[in-house]
């Protein structure tokens, strides 16, 4: 089954071709019909390929140039269960994308569609590739497409600014991703990741390698949005179209972890897998970015930008599972990736029918306005309380895994601070909900600072599809954590993920690996500590919302002393996220910075 | 923040990647000391197993053939987004700037040379990219660029053919989808994706290489429409049409 890896990247890259060259001679029907086959046809052999990638990693060498006596020379495919899982996940979201956008963007749609399936292509080749260099291209073609996608109405300033602002700053991380390559490939001569990994177990590492390793992920964590390199997210998302949004805070977003998981455990678990350094490096970055965009989360009425600091709540607690280097930690992290894209696609999908319904994005703006549209709000109900984690819905069973790994290695504290994270922008997002559709609070709170520009257009949209599109994502997306077999079967996805000379054998020397022992078919339970956590999570979350919602009830002198204490640090928080994209590329310089100083005093020596 | 605030932060941070740089650049091989088999492998077997006498050709459309796919697929969507947020709706804010029909016949014929130079460079450049240093990205830029020396010596008019979406969207799709297209076609006879499929021909001649030249031809193709694609928009942005006196001298 080795002909299926190259099909996710042709199918859907042959469907944009179709879509942007013929736009003037086919007629709408056909073009739409074409456009929404390609992506489901990419996920259907998605899923064929994650059914045969269970006993072994599906490689596939391009132009038939097998390696030679190990060494590696064209570029390859090599995919497991993990690699597989994300394309399924990357092409059901898509999918729902481009479903939802028919009759929601009418204007320029051929050229949409396109740039959505050329994102689509990019994403799959990204989580299969085992090229360095193939990585870097993969990446740089979904940026492309984004940064236009983001730009998407451009006759406002604001889509510019944002789609400005995410062009630049991912521009200097791709910039920081190649160097890391060339310093990589001066040293070992090899592009191939178990080629490199290879190389690296003999010897010491040195300072190249330390720093080529940290070039290499800050690039991505800029692309992943980890603080404090992720300033452009809230602004990218804030002016992008709802299905863009789905697509980029679903799963584009989070594809850069994907690639720190890939990167640590075929390249550089080599040299330095024996200490603990890059990992804690990790999980600090990842509790930093759950606590902080929660916090952020919480402080925000623009519903997309709401979304988009949930977004990098949930990528942090993913960062941390991965930074635990630990099997229950990644297998964590990956459910939580599932789980988290459907029910992020799912919010975004309700915040574009609020705004066609009433040309509002605002939380304050739209108080009460959701009155009577049941089948939404309950969609956002539902996908809120899967986004907390409260137990066995949504992204639960992913974060519980996660509580088993920071045990597994000895760091429990980093569990409550994890889960404290999705409950504060889980209590963003119930305050909005209870607010928009239930018209509870108050109509007006400074808390949240000023409104920004309303979209004042009007379009005419098939309104059933638009709902029945985000109900089916949210229903897909609460269903993860009780899917019997799935937990088992992510947890030996991660073993295999980790195991890098069983990678390697596999990708040089063609080495037939050991069939899994059968995996049960029953729900994985967590252990009765998650349980405590998610349930004491969502009813923080709850409390939280409501004192979100009735802030003016609290007593008098209680809303001073808080005022008094939290308006200073919330008043730096906001002026970090200036807008200014200046100020952006010198949190890159000053996080890279950093994050390599720690390696290089870490691992030296 | 404030730019001193910025700076404050910028320069210390800069001045310590400089540091952890110069600290990695001492983990080099010396200059002329290549470390790895990769390079030296692709020097001896691409002109064996190929038969093409470029072997960065032979390395970019065949070895790391999928590669050059993606980077074709960066230009292709950079392409399309630049039509999407140029995309004309309301037709207003365009920058207003005449051009008038050139009359000195001096820049007429130093622009008629360039043409006819430049196409039989790009041609060249494309047709004999994996015989001699050249390929489909270069040679594309080239015949673009001698195209759009028409629209510098002539009218909006004479430039029209060139700025027609009907055609070149079609033909960009042509030069994009061609890539994959045969990648596809190996995959369909039961090899791996971009297989060299077709004979491999006598080394040094036109008819040598195999797909290669397929793979570096549609790359021309997609290379060169895609850039007239670029101007088209942004002659279309920025430059309104010629007015009546200017359009009947």
């Amino acid at each position: 089954m080795t002909w299926i890896p190259p099909l996710l990247v042709a199918i859907p890259l042959l469907g944009a071709v179709f879509a942007a060259g013929l736009d003037h001679i086919t007629p709408t029907v056909v073009q739409d019909a074409l456009v929404v086959a390609a992506s489901a046809a990419t996920t259907a052999f998605a899923f064929l390929l994650l059914w045969h990638a269970e006993n072994h990693e599906v490689v596939h060498w391009f132009g038939g140039w097998q390696t030679r006596h190990g060494v590696a020379l064209g570029i390859d495919f090599a995919v497991g269960p993990l690699a597989a899982g994300m394309c399924a996940v990357i092409g059901i979201v898509v999918t729902l994308a481009l479903l939802y956008s028919l009759t929601f963007l009418r204007e320029a749609a051929r050229l949409f569609d396109a740039l959505m399936l050329v994102a689509l292509a990019a994403m799959c080749g990204f989580a299969m590739s085992g090229d360095l260099f193939n990585l870097f291209v993969w990446l740089e073609l979904m940026g492309v497409a984004a940064y236009a996608l983001t730009g998407f109405t451009v006759e406002r300033l604001g889509p510019v600014q944002g789609a400005v602002n995410y062009a630049i700053t991912n521009g200097v991380g791709g910039y920081l991703f190649a160097i890391g390559i060339a310093l990589l490939y001066a040293r070992t001569g090899a592009l191939n990741l178990a080629q490199i990994g290879n190389t690296l177990s003999h010897g010491p590492a040195g300072g190249l390698v330390i720093f080529a390793m940290t070039l290499l992920f800050c690039g991505l964590l800029i692309k992943g949005a980890v603080v404090p390199f992720h300033l452009w997210a809230a602004d990218a998302y804030a002016v992008a179209p709802s299905p863009v949004c789905a697509v980029l805070g679903g799963v584009m977003t989070d594809i850069g972890l994907i690639g720190v998981a890939r990167l640590y455990w075929t390249v550089f678990d080599a040299p330095f897998g024996h200490g603990h350094a890059v990992g804690d490096v990790l999980l600090w970055l990842g509790l930093v970015t759950a606590v902080l965009a929660g916090v952020m989360a919480f402080l925000q009425r623009h519903l997309k930008r709401m979304l988009a600091y949930s977004v990098l709540c949930h990528i942090g607690i993913m960062l941390a599972g991965i930074g635990l280097l630990d099997s229950a930690g990644l297998a964590g992290a990956e459910l939580m990736f599932l789980a988290h894209a459907l029910l992020t696609a799912g919010l975004f999908f309700v915040a574009g029918i609020l705004h066609v319904d009433h040309t509002r994005i605002d939380e304050l703006h739209l108080h009460g306005l959701g009155r009577g549209c049941w089948v939404p709000a309950a969609a956002w109900l539902a996908g809120t309380i899967g986004l907390i984690g409260t137990p066995y819905i949504g992204i639960y069973l992913g974060h519980g895994l996660i509580d088993e790994g920071a045990n597994h290695v000895g760091r429990p504290w980093v569990i409550g601070l994890l889960w404290l994270g999705s409950a504060l922008a889980g209590a963003a997002l119930l305050r909005a909900g209870a607010r928009i559709f239930l018209g509870w609070g108050d109509a007006d709170d400074p808390l949240l600072g000023e409104p920004l520009e309303e979209d004042p257009r009007e379009r005419r949209v098939i309104r059933p599809l638009l709902v029945g599109v985000a109900v089916t994502a949210v229903v897909l997306g609460v269903a993860v954590s009780l899917v019997p077999g799935l937990g088992q079967r992510a947890e030996y996805a991660a073993d295999r993920f980790r195991d890098r000379s069983g990678y390697a054998a596999r990708v040089l020397r063609d080495r037939p690996m050991a069939p899994p022992q059968s995996l049960p078919v029953t729900i994985r339970h967590t252990s009765f500590e998650s349980l405590l956590y998610g349930g004491g999570a969502t009813i923080f979350a709850i409390g939280l919302a409501g004192i979100g919602l009735y802030r003016r009830r609290l007593p008098h002198s209680v809303a001073v002393a808080a005022g008094r204490t939290l308006a200073p640090p919330i008043s730096v928080l906001r002026g970090l996220h200036s807008g200014v994209v200046g100020d952006y590329v010198t949190w890159v310089a000053v996080g890279t910075a950093v994050t390599g100083g720690v390696w290089a005093l870490l691992l030296h020596g | 923040m404030t730019r001193r605030l910025r700076l404050a932060l910028l320069v210390p941070s800069l001045l310590g990647l400089g540091a952890l740089f110069a600290w990695s650049i001492t983990g080099l091989p010396r200059f002329g000391d290549y470390r790895g088999p990769y390079g030296y492998v692709l020097n001896q077997i691409v002109v064996p197993l190929r038969h093409s006498t470029n072997v960065v050709m032979g390395t970019t459309f065949d070895v790391r053939g999928v590669d050059t796919m993606g980077e074709e697929f960066i230009l292709y969507a950079a392409v399309l987004g630049v039509t999407l947020l140029l995309r004309d709706e309301a037709g207003g804010g365009r920058v207003e700037r005449r051009t008038r029909r050139l009359r000195s016949d001096a820049v007429r014929l130093v622009g008629v040379v360039l043409i006819g130079g430049g196409l039989l460079v790009g041609l060249w450049l494309v047709a004999f990219g994996y015989i001699t240093p050249g390929g489909g990205f270069p040679g594309g830029v080239v015949l673009a660029g001698a195209i759009l020396v028409l629209y510098l010596i002539g009218s909006h008019r004479d430039y029209r053919p060139f700025r027609n979406e009907h055609v070149l969207d079609p033909l960009e799709g042509i030069g994009a989808g061609g890539y994959v297209v045969t990648g596809l076609a190996a995959l369909v006879s039961g090899m791996p994706f971009l297989t060299n499929l077709f004979g491999y021909g006598q080394t040094g001649t036109l008819a040598s290489a195999g797909s290669i030249g397929i793979l570096n031809g549609a790359a021309g193709i997609a290379v060169t429409v895609a850039l007239l694609l670029l101007f088209a928009e942004f002659l279309q942005t920025y430059v309104v049409p010629l007015e009546p006196e200017d359009a009947a001298s």
